[in-house]
């Protein structure tokens, strides 16, 4: 707990360092699954997920041409 | 509930603690032991490779693109303070929630993505500590294999508070930027002007002023920032009352890294007004030495060491935290080497690569630097793209946690123009005449 008001005098403040606190119940995933998307964002993700492994493709091709392997390798 | 709650309810009173007089003290108490993540990964941020951006914006533009820093201010921010809400919220690292909510293909992918762009990262970081102390006379065969031992050392003493006072102490250190600032003295007018008003400088646009707007935007957010705050907030187990607090840290640590990186653009200046020629800041150092003196010289070179040490270490961590969440091993700097072998080793094993390849002759560095700035700009937008579904993750956060509607729109806009930048970016560099 971040302070706390000592019961004996109300002008008293006990701070805890978060180290040193009480663990607390965080927002768990347990049970849950995976997480509900709209069909529109499953399309999204998937258009994205192309989108990132063309364009990965296309780094690694440039990446190699300017260090001269692709020249070497023709 | 929390725990904590429970005994207080109980009558039961903390074992630990400060009892403190009034309420401001405990305002300014909690902000204190709160205090770091947000500092640390905003000044973390301003490494190696953003203080040869900065520098080289001012170098080659004078002041014309300060205005560049004030746009990415509040982007810095709105997104960091995401990725705290959702650490605090649920206790856990970005990549075990990538995992645990996307499945594992999104896992592995952003897991991978972030592994190879850190790596990247590292050894541009390496690589300017060799340079920066080689131009001090350390060769390479020392300054490289010292800092990863140092580096090292650095996270194995057990305790995650220790790691966090050292790098906080480093990321003031950065206060030198400012002193070499005033030094270099700008006309404060001028400075003032160009940071509100968007000019463009003599020239036009031209492919090389577009390519560093984006090397800034992208050397200013990045993707490790997001795994690495939010695992850092995990670590040091921030509570749900911390998040005010929380938020004032990533807000300082946003103010204080722009700032910096606008020192860093004067200092850059002062080689622009003297017309002095550099590709690197060590390379500006140096000519600086004869017209500014030793003092600035040495300054520069070493802030240099300092930026890449701090972009290492939390580079590497962000590397390690996210490896060992995904494979489920114990990752914390509360553990002793043999208590998480697994966590430490990715942590050893990413810095002792990185400072390998460093030492191999004729490594093509340029193409390394190069290879970074896209792949991380390419993967950023995407990165933000899952924060930004975790974010509105109702089922997980409860309405108390997730992204109000102004949140959304925020973020929303910040992917679109990152994404429109990612796309100018990888276009600017697989067609290098496109704007010419």
């Amino acid at each position: 707990m971040a302070t706390m008001q000592t019961s004996f005098d109300p002008q008293c403040f006990r701070v805890i360092h978060p180290l040193s606190d009480a663990p607390e119940e965080k927002c768990s995933t347990e049970g849950l699954g995976r997480i509900a998307m709209t069909p529109a964002v499953r399309l999204s993700l998937k258009v994205l997920r192309g989108y990132l492994m063309v364009m990965s493709v296309l780094l690694v091709y440039h990446v190699l041409d300017l260090a001269g392997v692709v020249h070497s390798m023709r | 509930m929390r725990v904590a709650e429970l005994t207080q309810e109980a009558g039961a009173t903390p074992a630990q603690g400060v009892v403190v007089r009034s309420l401001w003290k405990k305002h300014l108490l909690t902000f204190l032991m709160v205090f770091g993540p947000g500092l640390i990964v905003m000044e973390a941020d301003n490494d190696a490779g953003a203080v040869s951006t900065y520098m080289q914006a001012g170098g080659q533009y004078g002041l014309h693109l300060l205005w560049t820093l004030i746009v990415l201010l509040p982007i810095c921010y709105f997104v960091q303070e995401m990725v705290a809400r959702l650490g605090i919220a649920t206790g856990k690292g970005h990549a075990a929630m990538i995992y645990e909510r996307f499945g594992k293909w999104w896992g592995r992918f952003s897991l991978i993505d972030l592994m190879v762009v850190n790596f990247l990262t590292l050894i541009t970081e390496f690589a300017a500590i060799s340079l920066a102390l080689n131009a001090m006379g350390v060769g390479p065969w020392i300054s490289v294999p010292v800092s990863a031992l140092g580096l090292t050392l650095l996270v194995l003493t057990g305790s995650y508070l220790r790691w966090e006072r050292i790098v906080i102490a480093l990321c003031l250190m950065d206060l030198t930027w400012f002193g070499l600032a005033y030094r270099s003295h700008p006309g404060w007018a001028e400075v003032a002007r160009s940071t509100v008003l968007p000019t463009i400088p003599e020239g036009g646009v031209t492919g090389s002023l577009i390519f560093l707007i984006l090397a800034i935007v992208g050397t200013t957010i990045a993707p490790w920032q997001l795994f690495f705050q939010q695992s850092c907030v995990a670590e040091k187990r921030l509570r749900f009352a911390d998040l005010k607090w929380a938020r004032l840290d990533t807000l300082i640590g946003a103010i204080f890294t722009v700032a910096v990186a606008g020192a860093m653009m004067l200092v850059g200046n002062f080689g622009f007004q003297h017309h002095i020629p550099f590709e690197d800041p060590a390379q500006l150092a140096l000519a600086l030495g004869p017209i500014a003196g030793h003092f600035v010289r040495n300054s520069v070179l070493l802030l240099m060491v300092n930026a890449a040490v701090l972009g290492s270490t939390a580079i590497s961590l962000a590397s390690a935290w996210a490896y060992g969440e995904v494979k489920g091993w114990t990752h914390s700097l509360h553990k002793k080497l043999w208590e998480a072998p697994g966590f430490y080793a990715t942590y050893m094993a990413c810095v002792g690569l990185a400072a390998t390849v460093v030492l191999i002759p004729r490594v093509p560095l340029q193409l390394v630097i190069l290879s970074v700035q896209v792949f991380a700009g390419l993967i950023l937008p995407s990165a933000i793209i899952f924060l930004q579904l975790l974010l509105n993750d109702r089922e997980l956060l409860g309405e108390r946690w997730v992204n109000r509607p102004w949140n959304n729109a925020i973020n929303w806009t910040i992917i679109v123009v990152l994404f429109a930048l990612s796309l100018l970016l990888a276009a600017q560099v697989m067609l290098p005449h496109l704007f010419n």
